[in-house]
C-alpha cells in the first residue's frame, strides 16, 4: 500500500497508541474527583499540558481542548462573534478555509452577521491592501488558515496579523491544522488558533483551540467547569496524555523530518513536470502537499484506478463533497482545472520507492484512461 | 412581463453559497419574485427531484413552472440579475 494522503489524517504513532492504552488502563479518575484517583489523573493532564503549552510557546491556560479542529473552529468563531456581538457583526475570511470555519460562517450570515471574503493574489495568497480596505469599524473577526489543505498555500501569518492589530478590536483566528508538525507556527501573532492531533499521528478525537488569555468567548459547549470554562465535559485523560506525545514525537528531528519531505516534493514536482498535467501548487506552498489538474481525466476516476493499485490520494478536502475543488477554483479561476484535481500529500514516513512506484503507475493510469477517452 | 421562481440550492458547508448570499439577498430586496431555498443536504428529495448539479450553488429558474435555466456555481449579482431580467421578458 502507498499512503499518499497524509493532509487528510495521518497514521496513528505507535508510541502514541501505547501512552493511550497505559492511561485508559492506569488513569481511571474523573480528573474532576476529589479522590486520589481523579487527582491522579488531573495532575496527568496538567503535566501533560504544562508540555503542549512548552512546545506550542503558549500559556496552559491558553490552551482549550477540543473534539478536533472543527469544534476549535466553531467555537473559535461563535464564541467571538457570540461574544463581541454588541462591537459590530462583520466578519473577514478568505475562499480557502475550511468547511468547519465557511459552515459556522453561514449559519452566522443567516443570524445578521455580515461575510467578506478578502481577495488573494495569482498564487492565493491574501492580497493584504485589501484586507486593509475590508476591516470596518463594525469589524469583529478576520478568519484565515495559515496553510489551504488542498493546495498547500502558506500564508504569512505575521504580515495579516500586523494588519488586522492595527485595529485593536479585530481578533484574528486562524486554522493551524495543516501546520501543526509541518511548519513551525508562531502563536503571538494569533489571538486564536486551531489544531486538530490526527493530523500529526496522533489519536482522532482531540484537539485544541489556543487562545490568548484575557480574551473571552461564549463557550459552544455549556456545562460548568472542565480543563477551562470555555469548553464543558469530562476531561478525555488518555487523549490529553496521547495529544502532548504526539506533539513531542512530531517535533523530534524536525529539520531532517523536513529536509526529506522537501527532497520527495522537489523530486516528484520534476518528474510530474514531464507528464501532461497542470501543476497547481507553487514554491509558496507547504512542500507535504502537491495538487495536480489532469487533463481530460476525472480527478475521481483518477482516484479510482490508483486505489486498484493502492496508492491513495485525494481529489478534495476530505470534508466536503461536490465535483471541484473550491481552493484550486479561487486560485485558478478555472472550473476545468478544479474539476480535474488531485492532492498528493507527503509525510516523513512516505519513501523514494512510495514515490516512485507511484510515478511509474500515474503515468500507466493517464495513458490508460486517456487511451480509453479517445477510442 | 412573466412571473418567474427561483429555486436556489445551497449547502452551509459551501463557500461559493456563502459568497453568493449578498448577491442573493440583494436580488430578492430589488426584484419582485418567488424564491426557494432548499439545503443540499437537508432537503434531499427535493433536490434529487431538481437533478441538482454537485456544484453549488445551484440557481434554478422557473417560468409557469417550467424550467428555463440554471446558472451555477459563484455567481455575481449582476448574473443573477442578469439572467432574471433575461427570463422574465
Amino acid at each position: 500500500m502507498v499512503y499518499l494522503d497524509y493532509s487528510a489524517t495521518t497514521p496513528v504513532n505507535e508510541e502514541v497508541i501505547e501512552t493511550y492504552a497505559k492511561v485508559c488502563r492506569e488513569f481511571i479518575g474523573n480528573p474532576n474527583s476529589l479522590h486520589t484517583l481523579g487527582v491522579k489523573a488531573k495532575q496527568l493532564i496538567d503535566a501533560s499540558t504544562k508540555q503542549i503549552a512548552k512546545i506550542l510557546g503558549v500559556k496552559e491556560t491558553e490552551i482549550i481542548y477540543t473534539s478536533g479542529a472543527s469544534e476549535a473552529n466553531n467555537t473559535a468563531v461563535k464564541g467571538v462573534c457570540l461574544q463581541y456581538a454588541s462591537r459590530g457583526k462583520h466578519i473577514i475570511t478568505t475562499e480557502l478555509e475550511h468547511s468547519s470555519i465557511i459552515a459556522p460562517l453561514s449559519y452566522l450570515s443567516h443570524n445578521g452577521y455580515e461575510i467578506d471574503f478578502v481577495k488573494l493574489d495569482e498564487n492565493g495568497l491574501v492580497d493584504l491592501e485589501d484586507l486593509d480596505r475590508l476591516i470596518r469599524k463594525d469589524t469583529i473577526l478576520v478568519t484565515i488558515a495559515a496553510v489551504n489543505s488542498e493546495v498547500g498555500v502558506r500564508q504569512d501569518l505575521k504580515k495579516i496579523a500586523e494588519v488586522v492589530h492595527k485595529h485593536p478590536r479585530v481578533l484574528f483566528h486562524s486554522d493551524v491544522t495543516q501546520s501543526i508538525g509541518k511548519d513551525k507556527v508562531d502563536f503571538s501573532d494569533l489571538d486564536l488558533a486551531s489544531l486538530s492531533c490526527q493530523k500529526f499521528y496522533g489519536m482522532k478525537g482531540i484537539g485544541a483551540l489556543i487562545k490568548k488569555e484575557k480574551l473571552m468567548i461564549e463557550p459552544l459547549i455549556h456545562g460548568g467547569k472542565s480543563t477551562t470554562i470555555f469548553r464543558s465535559g469530562t476531561p478525555a485523560t488518555p487523549l490529553i496524555a496521547s495529544f502532548a506525545k504526539a506533539l513531542r514525537l512530531v517535533y523530534e528531528d524536525y529539520d531532517e523530518k523536513r529536509e526529506k519531505v522537501q527532497k520527495l516534493h522537489d523530486d516528484l514536482i520534476e518528474s510530474l513536470k514531464e507528464l501532461d498535467v497542470t501543476i497547481n501548487s507553487n514554491n509558496l506552498c507547504l512542500p507535504h502537499i502537491v495538487n495536480l489538474s489532469l487533463h481530460g481525466i476525472k480527478s475521481e476516476v483518477m482516484l479510482h484506478a490508483l486505489e486498484e493499485h493502492e496508492i491513495y490520494i485525494s481529489t478534495q478536502t476530505a470534508c466536503s463533497t461536490g465535483n471541484y475543488s473550491k481552493a484550486v477554483y479561487a486560485i485558478t479561476h478555472d472550473k476545468e482545472k478544479a474539476s480535474n484535481s488531485i492532492r498528493i500529500s507527503l509525510s516523513y514516513l512516505t519513501t523514494k520507492e512510495e514515490i516512485d512506484f507511484f510515478l511509474t503507475t500515474f503515468k500507466q493510469c493517464i495513458e490508460k484512461l486517456n487511451f480509453r477517452r479517445v477510442s | 412581463m412573466k412571473k418567474v421562481k427561483i429555486i436556489k440550492i445551497s449547502a452551509v458547508w459551501c463557500g461559493a453559497c456563502l459568497i453568493t448570499d449578498k448577491a442573493w439577498k440583494k436580488l430578492k430586496e430589488n426584484y419582485d419574485f418567488e424564491s426557494v431555498e432548499l439545503d443540499y443536504d437537508m432537503d434531499e428529495e427535493e433536490v434529487a427531484k431538481l437533478s441538482a448539479k454537485t456544484v453549488l450553488p445551484d440557481f434554478i429558474f422557473f417560468v409557469d413552472d417550467q424550467e428555463v435555466d440554471r446558472l451555477v456555481g459563484e455567481v455575481s449579482y449582476e448574473e443573477l440579475e442578469s439572467k432574471l431580467l433575461e427570463v422574465r421578458k
